[in-house]
């Protein structure tokens, strides 16, 4: 069974009806002078959009911006629920099962968001107890060490650190979790080269563990380096799905921008 | 969860500067107004001492004369301030320091304060009970005005609903920390006023209970402000927003309420003049009250009844001093008349406090304000039961000086003696102020002002933590 599914996902903001009190004046106006009123179009921020991903899998989405990405791991999130259609983890609808869901799922946002006047251990400590997690200080520190933060940076407070610093943290919350899907939203964005390899090197040593990745990036280089298969998104529908071994660089490279430019 | 909120909150607020700082300056704040109030409560306390034994030794080495006329010399009579006072002055700036107690006539307090204040003071009074019920409220909303709009401005919010946060934990747990860390903060100066005061008035168990309950009222009214101040950092999706709607809810609460209180109370339920006062308890001591008749039908009935009384035909014949006991009865009726317009102007008094509350609507300040003045035995209710205590005086010492007047004279002669010894026989005013009992009695509708906003608090905190999104 696919640790991760998406079936049939369909999101759709409704906002033909909404308008705002500007918008009202603007369009009275408008009709008085016989011009065409400014109406909000209805979108799909997702468009019947399926796959799944097994045990130690790693599949990249990537796609140009408002593609849908970061909706469709919004969604595992219950940030957002679909309008059609549902995403599973283990089998388990994120919606209907929230709460067990949450409890197998590791989520790092681009930035990971910490508190600044807590130390690595002390945000670390923090967050698995929100997850119903109880941990040690000495363990805190043995998972941020294998996660790759440095043992003086442990009991720095986190206003101090790197963006890879904290992407150390948010790996180690997903460890301590022990969760079976881990969710990246642009994770290397804004990373040196050094660190972003460092990062995909650990995202890919997770997955090799058993963990199921999903991870929304802009970066193909990264993508192609961590992922089994890669997924171009276009307007909230997944439009193509490549083998990452076998696709070659430039290739995508190549497919990536003809979707973006509207040429595919 | 809530520990790991609670414990993290504590620590967090402890360790932003911002707390450090504005908590050092409002100690200095009011450590300063505390010890400016602790001496002046001091000193009058002392001038009321002093000037009370003056008058008494005046009063009883009065020459010998006749007991009326010494009674008119009056005795004047003070109301003792609680240790408290020194925290909160309440009405004391504006009644009078002294009773003046006489024959014939009540009287208000002479001697307000406010009347020998400098220019400065009328643009407002600043004082301890300013800083607690005015200042700290402000400090709370710097504190917390961003307290969740934060957390979703820095993607930490996202973070925890990742977690499967319960977001009823998160607000309940960060008020919990929050006052946690600001009673910690708040404790240094906690710690000296009552170090303080206790050095220096020597605290009673009742004053002790009546600061216990001070402290428990006013960590009631900063718990009501943090609540709010949560719940508008978790509605409004911005720091901004929630900063300038925080300090237009202080400035309704503080300054806004209680005037449009007083005004509405003014309106709906005015105090005549002064004028128009005293001229109708002359008008009812003069024509009567309810059919007694007017002041010289009453004391024509008065006579032919004491005629009768004693079998004789004239006041002449009288065995026992006619002018005093007619003084006696037409003082008697006086005082009846003069209880009445008092108490519909002590009645009118307290409607008026009550209808203030109105201003209650744009905040719990006004409650806090009329709370902490009662539990400082400085509002209008303690200063009635003093009055009623002087007025019961008044009435022992002129009706002693009557009867000596009365006992010492025969028919309509004016010749009764008094002397020293006599004038010292007169027992001091001993005045014993009513307990906290009386002053939480006094205090039901604040209390029941003050309950009804935290409950609306931390039900607008509650329904913030459902609606709240990353």
């Amino acid at each position: 069974m696919p640790i991760i599914e998406v079936n049939h996902v369909t999101k759709e903001y409704q906002l033909g009806h909404i308008t705002s009190l500007k918008e009202n004046v603007v369009n009275s106006y408008r009709r008085l002078v016989g011009k065409p009123i400014h109406k909000r179009e209805d979108f799909k921020a997702l468009d019947d959009v399926s796959f799944s991903i097994e045990q130690g899998e790693v599949v990249g989405i990537i796609g140009h911006n408002g593609a849908g990405k970061s909706t469709t791991i919004s969604t595992f999130l219950t940030f957002n629920r679909p309008t059609s259609g549902e995403v599973l983890i283990e089998g388990l609808s994120a919606h209907e099962h929230s709460a067990i869901v949450r409890a197998k799922i590791a989520y790092l946002p681009e930035n990971v968001a910490l508190y600044e006047l807590m130390t690595g251990v002390e945000n670390l400590t923090f967050f698995c107890t929100l997850a119903d997690i109880n941990i040690s200080t000495e363990l805190a520190r043995q998972l941020l060490t294998d996660s790759g933060l440095q043992a003086d940076a442990h009991v720095k407070r986190v206003g101090s650190y790197s963006k890879g610093m904290r992407q150390k943290v948010g790996l180690a919350i997903a460890t301590a979790k022990n969760a079976k899907a881990m969710l990246l939203d642009e994770p290397t964005s804004g990373l040196d080269p050094s660190a972003a390899n460092d990062f995909a090197g650990r995202i890919r040593a997770a997955a090799d563990l058993g963990m199921a990745v999903l991870m929304a990036t802009h970066d193909l280089f990264n993508a192609k380096q961590v992922a089994d298969r890669i997924g171009i998104m276009k307007q909230g529908r997944l439009v193509e799905e490549f083998d990452a071994k076998t696709v070659q660089h430039d290739e995508l490279e190549h497919k990536y921008l003809a979707h973006a430019r509207g040429l595919a | 969860m809530i520990g790991a909120i609670v414990h993290k909150e504590f620590f967090s607020t402890l360790r932003d500067g911002r707390l450090l700082i504005l908590g050092c300056s409002l100690l200095v704040i009011f450590v300063g107004f505390l010890l400016s109030s602790t001496l002046q409560t001091q000193q009058l306390r002392a001038e009321k001492l002093s000037v009370g034994s003056t008058a008494k030794q005046q009063w009883d080495t009065q020459s010998v004369k006749n007991p009326h006329a010494a009674a008119h010399y009056g005795i004047y009579v003070f109301k003792p301030d609680t240790a408290v006072a020194a925290l909160d002055p309440g009405l004391r700036p504006f009644i009078g320091q002294s009773l003046w107690l006489e024959p014939h006539k009540r009287n208000f307090e002479r001697f307000n304060p406010s009347a020998d204040e400098t220019l400065a003071h009328r643009f407002g009074q600043m004082t301890t009970s300013f800083v607690l019920y005015a200042l700290l409220p402000l400090l709370i909303v710097a504190l917390t005005f961003n307290t969740i709009s934060q957390e979703r401005e820095r993607g930490t919010l996202r973070m925890l609903h990742s977690l499967g946060l319960n977001t009823q934990a998160l607000v309940f747990g960060k008020l919990v920390g929050l006052l946690a860390a600001f009673s910690l903060v708040l404790s240094p100066a906690l710690l000296l006023a009552f170090l303080l005061l206790q050095e220096s008035f020597n605290l009673s168990t009742d004053e002790g209970l009546r600061l216990g309950l001070l402290l428990l009222s006013f960590l009631l009214y900063y718990a009501i402000f943090a609540a709010l101040a949560i719940a508008a950092s978790a509605y409004f999706k911005t720091s901004r927003v929630t900063l300038f709607f925080l300090l237009a809810f202080w400035l309704g609460s503080v300054f806004i309420g209680p005037r449009l209180g007083a005004v509405l109370a003014q309106a709906w339920s005015p105090n005549p003049s002064a004028e128009v006062f005293w001229a109708a308890i002359k008008q009812d001591i003069d024509l009567g009250l309810n059919g007694d008749g007017n002041h010289e039908q009453r004391n024509k009935a008065f006579e032919a009844q004491l005629l009768a009384q004693y079998h004789v035909n004239s006041k002449d014949e009288l065995p026992v001093g006619f002018v005093s006991l007619n003084r006696q009865f037409n003082d008697h009726y006086s005082s009846r008349v003069h209880a009445l317009h008092f108490d519909r102007l002590r009645d009118n008094f307290m409607r008026q406090q009550h209808l203030t509350l109105i201003g209650s609507s744009l905040g719990p300040s006004l409650a806090m304000r009329s709370l902490s003045m009662t539990l400082a035995g400085m509002d209008l209710a303690h200063q009635r039961h003093f009055e009623d205590a002087a007025e019961e005086y008044r009435h022992y010492f002129i009706n002693l000086t009557e009867d000596w007047d009365r006992e010492r004279s025969h028919g309509t002669e004016r010749n009764a003696k008094g002397e020293s010894n006599d004038w010292r026989s007169v027992k001091d005013f001993s005045y014993s102020p009513p307990d906290s009992l009386f002053a939480l009695q006094q205090a039901q509708l604040d209390l029941v002002v003050l309950t009804a906003w935290l409950l609306a608090a931390l039900l607008l905190l509650s329904l913030s933590a459902k609606r709240l999104t990353p």
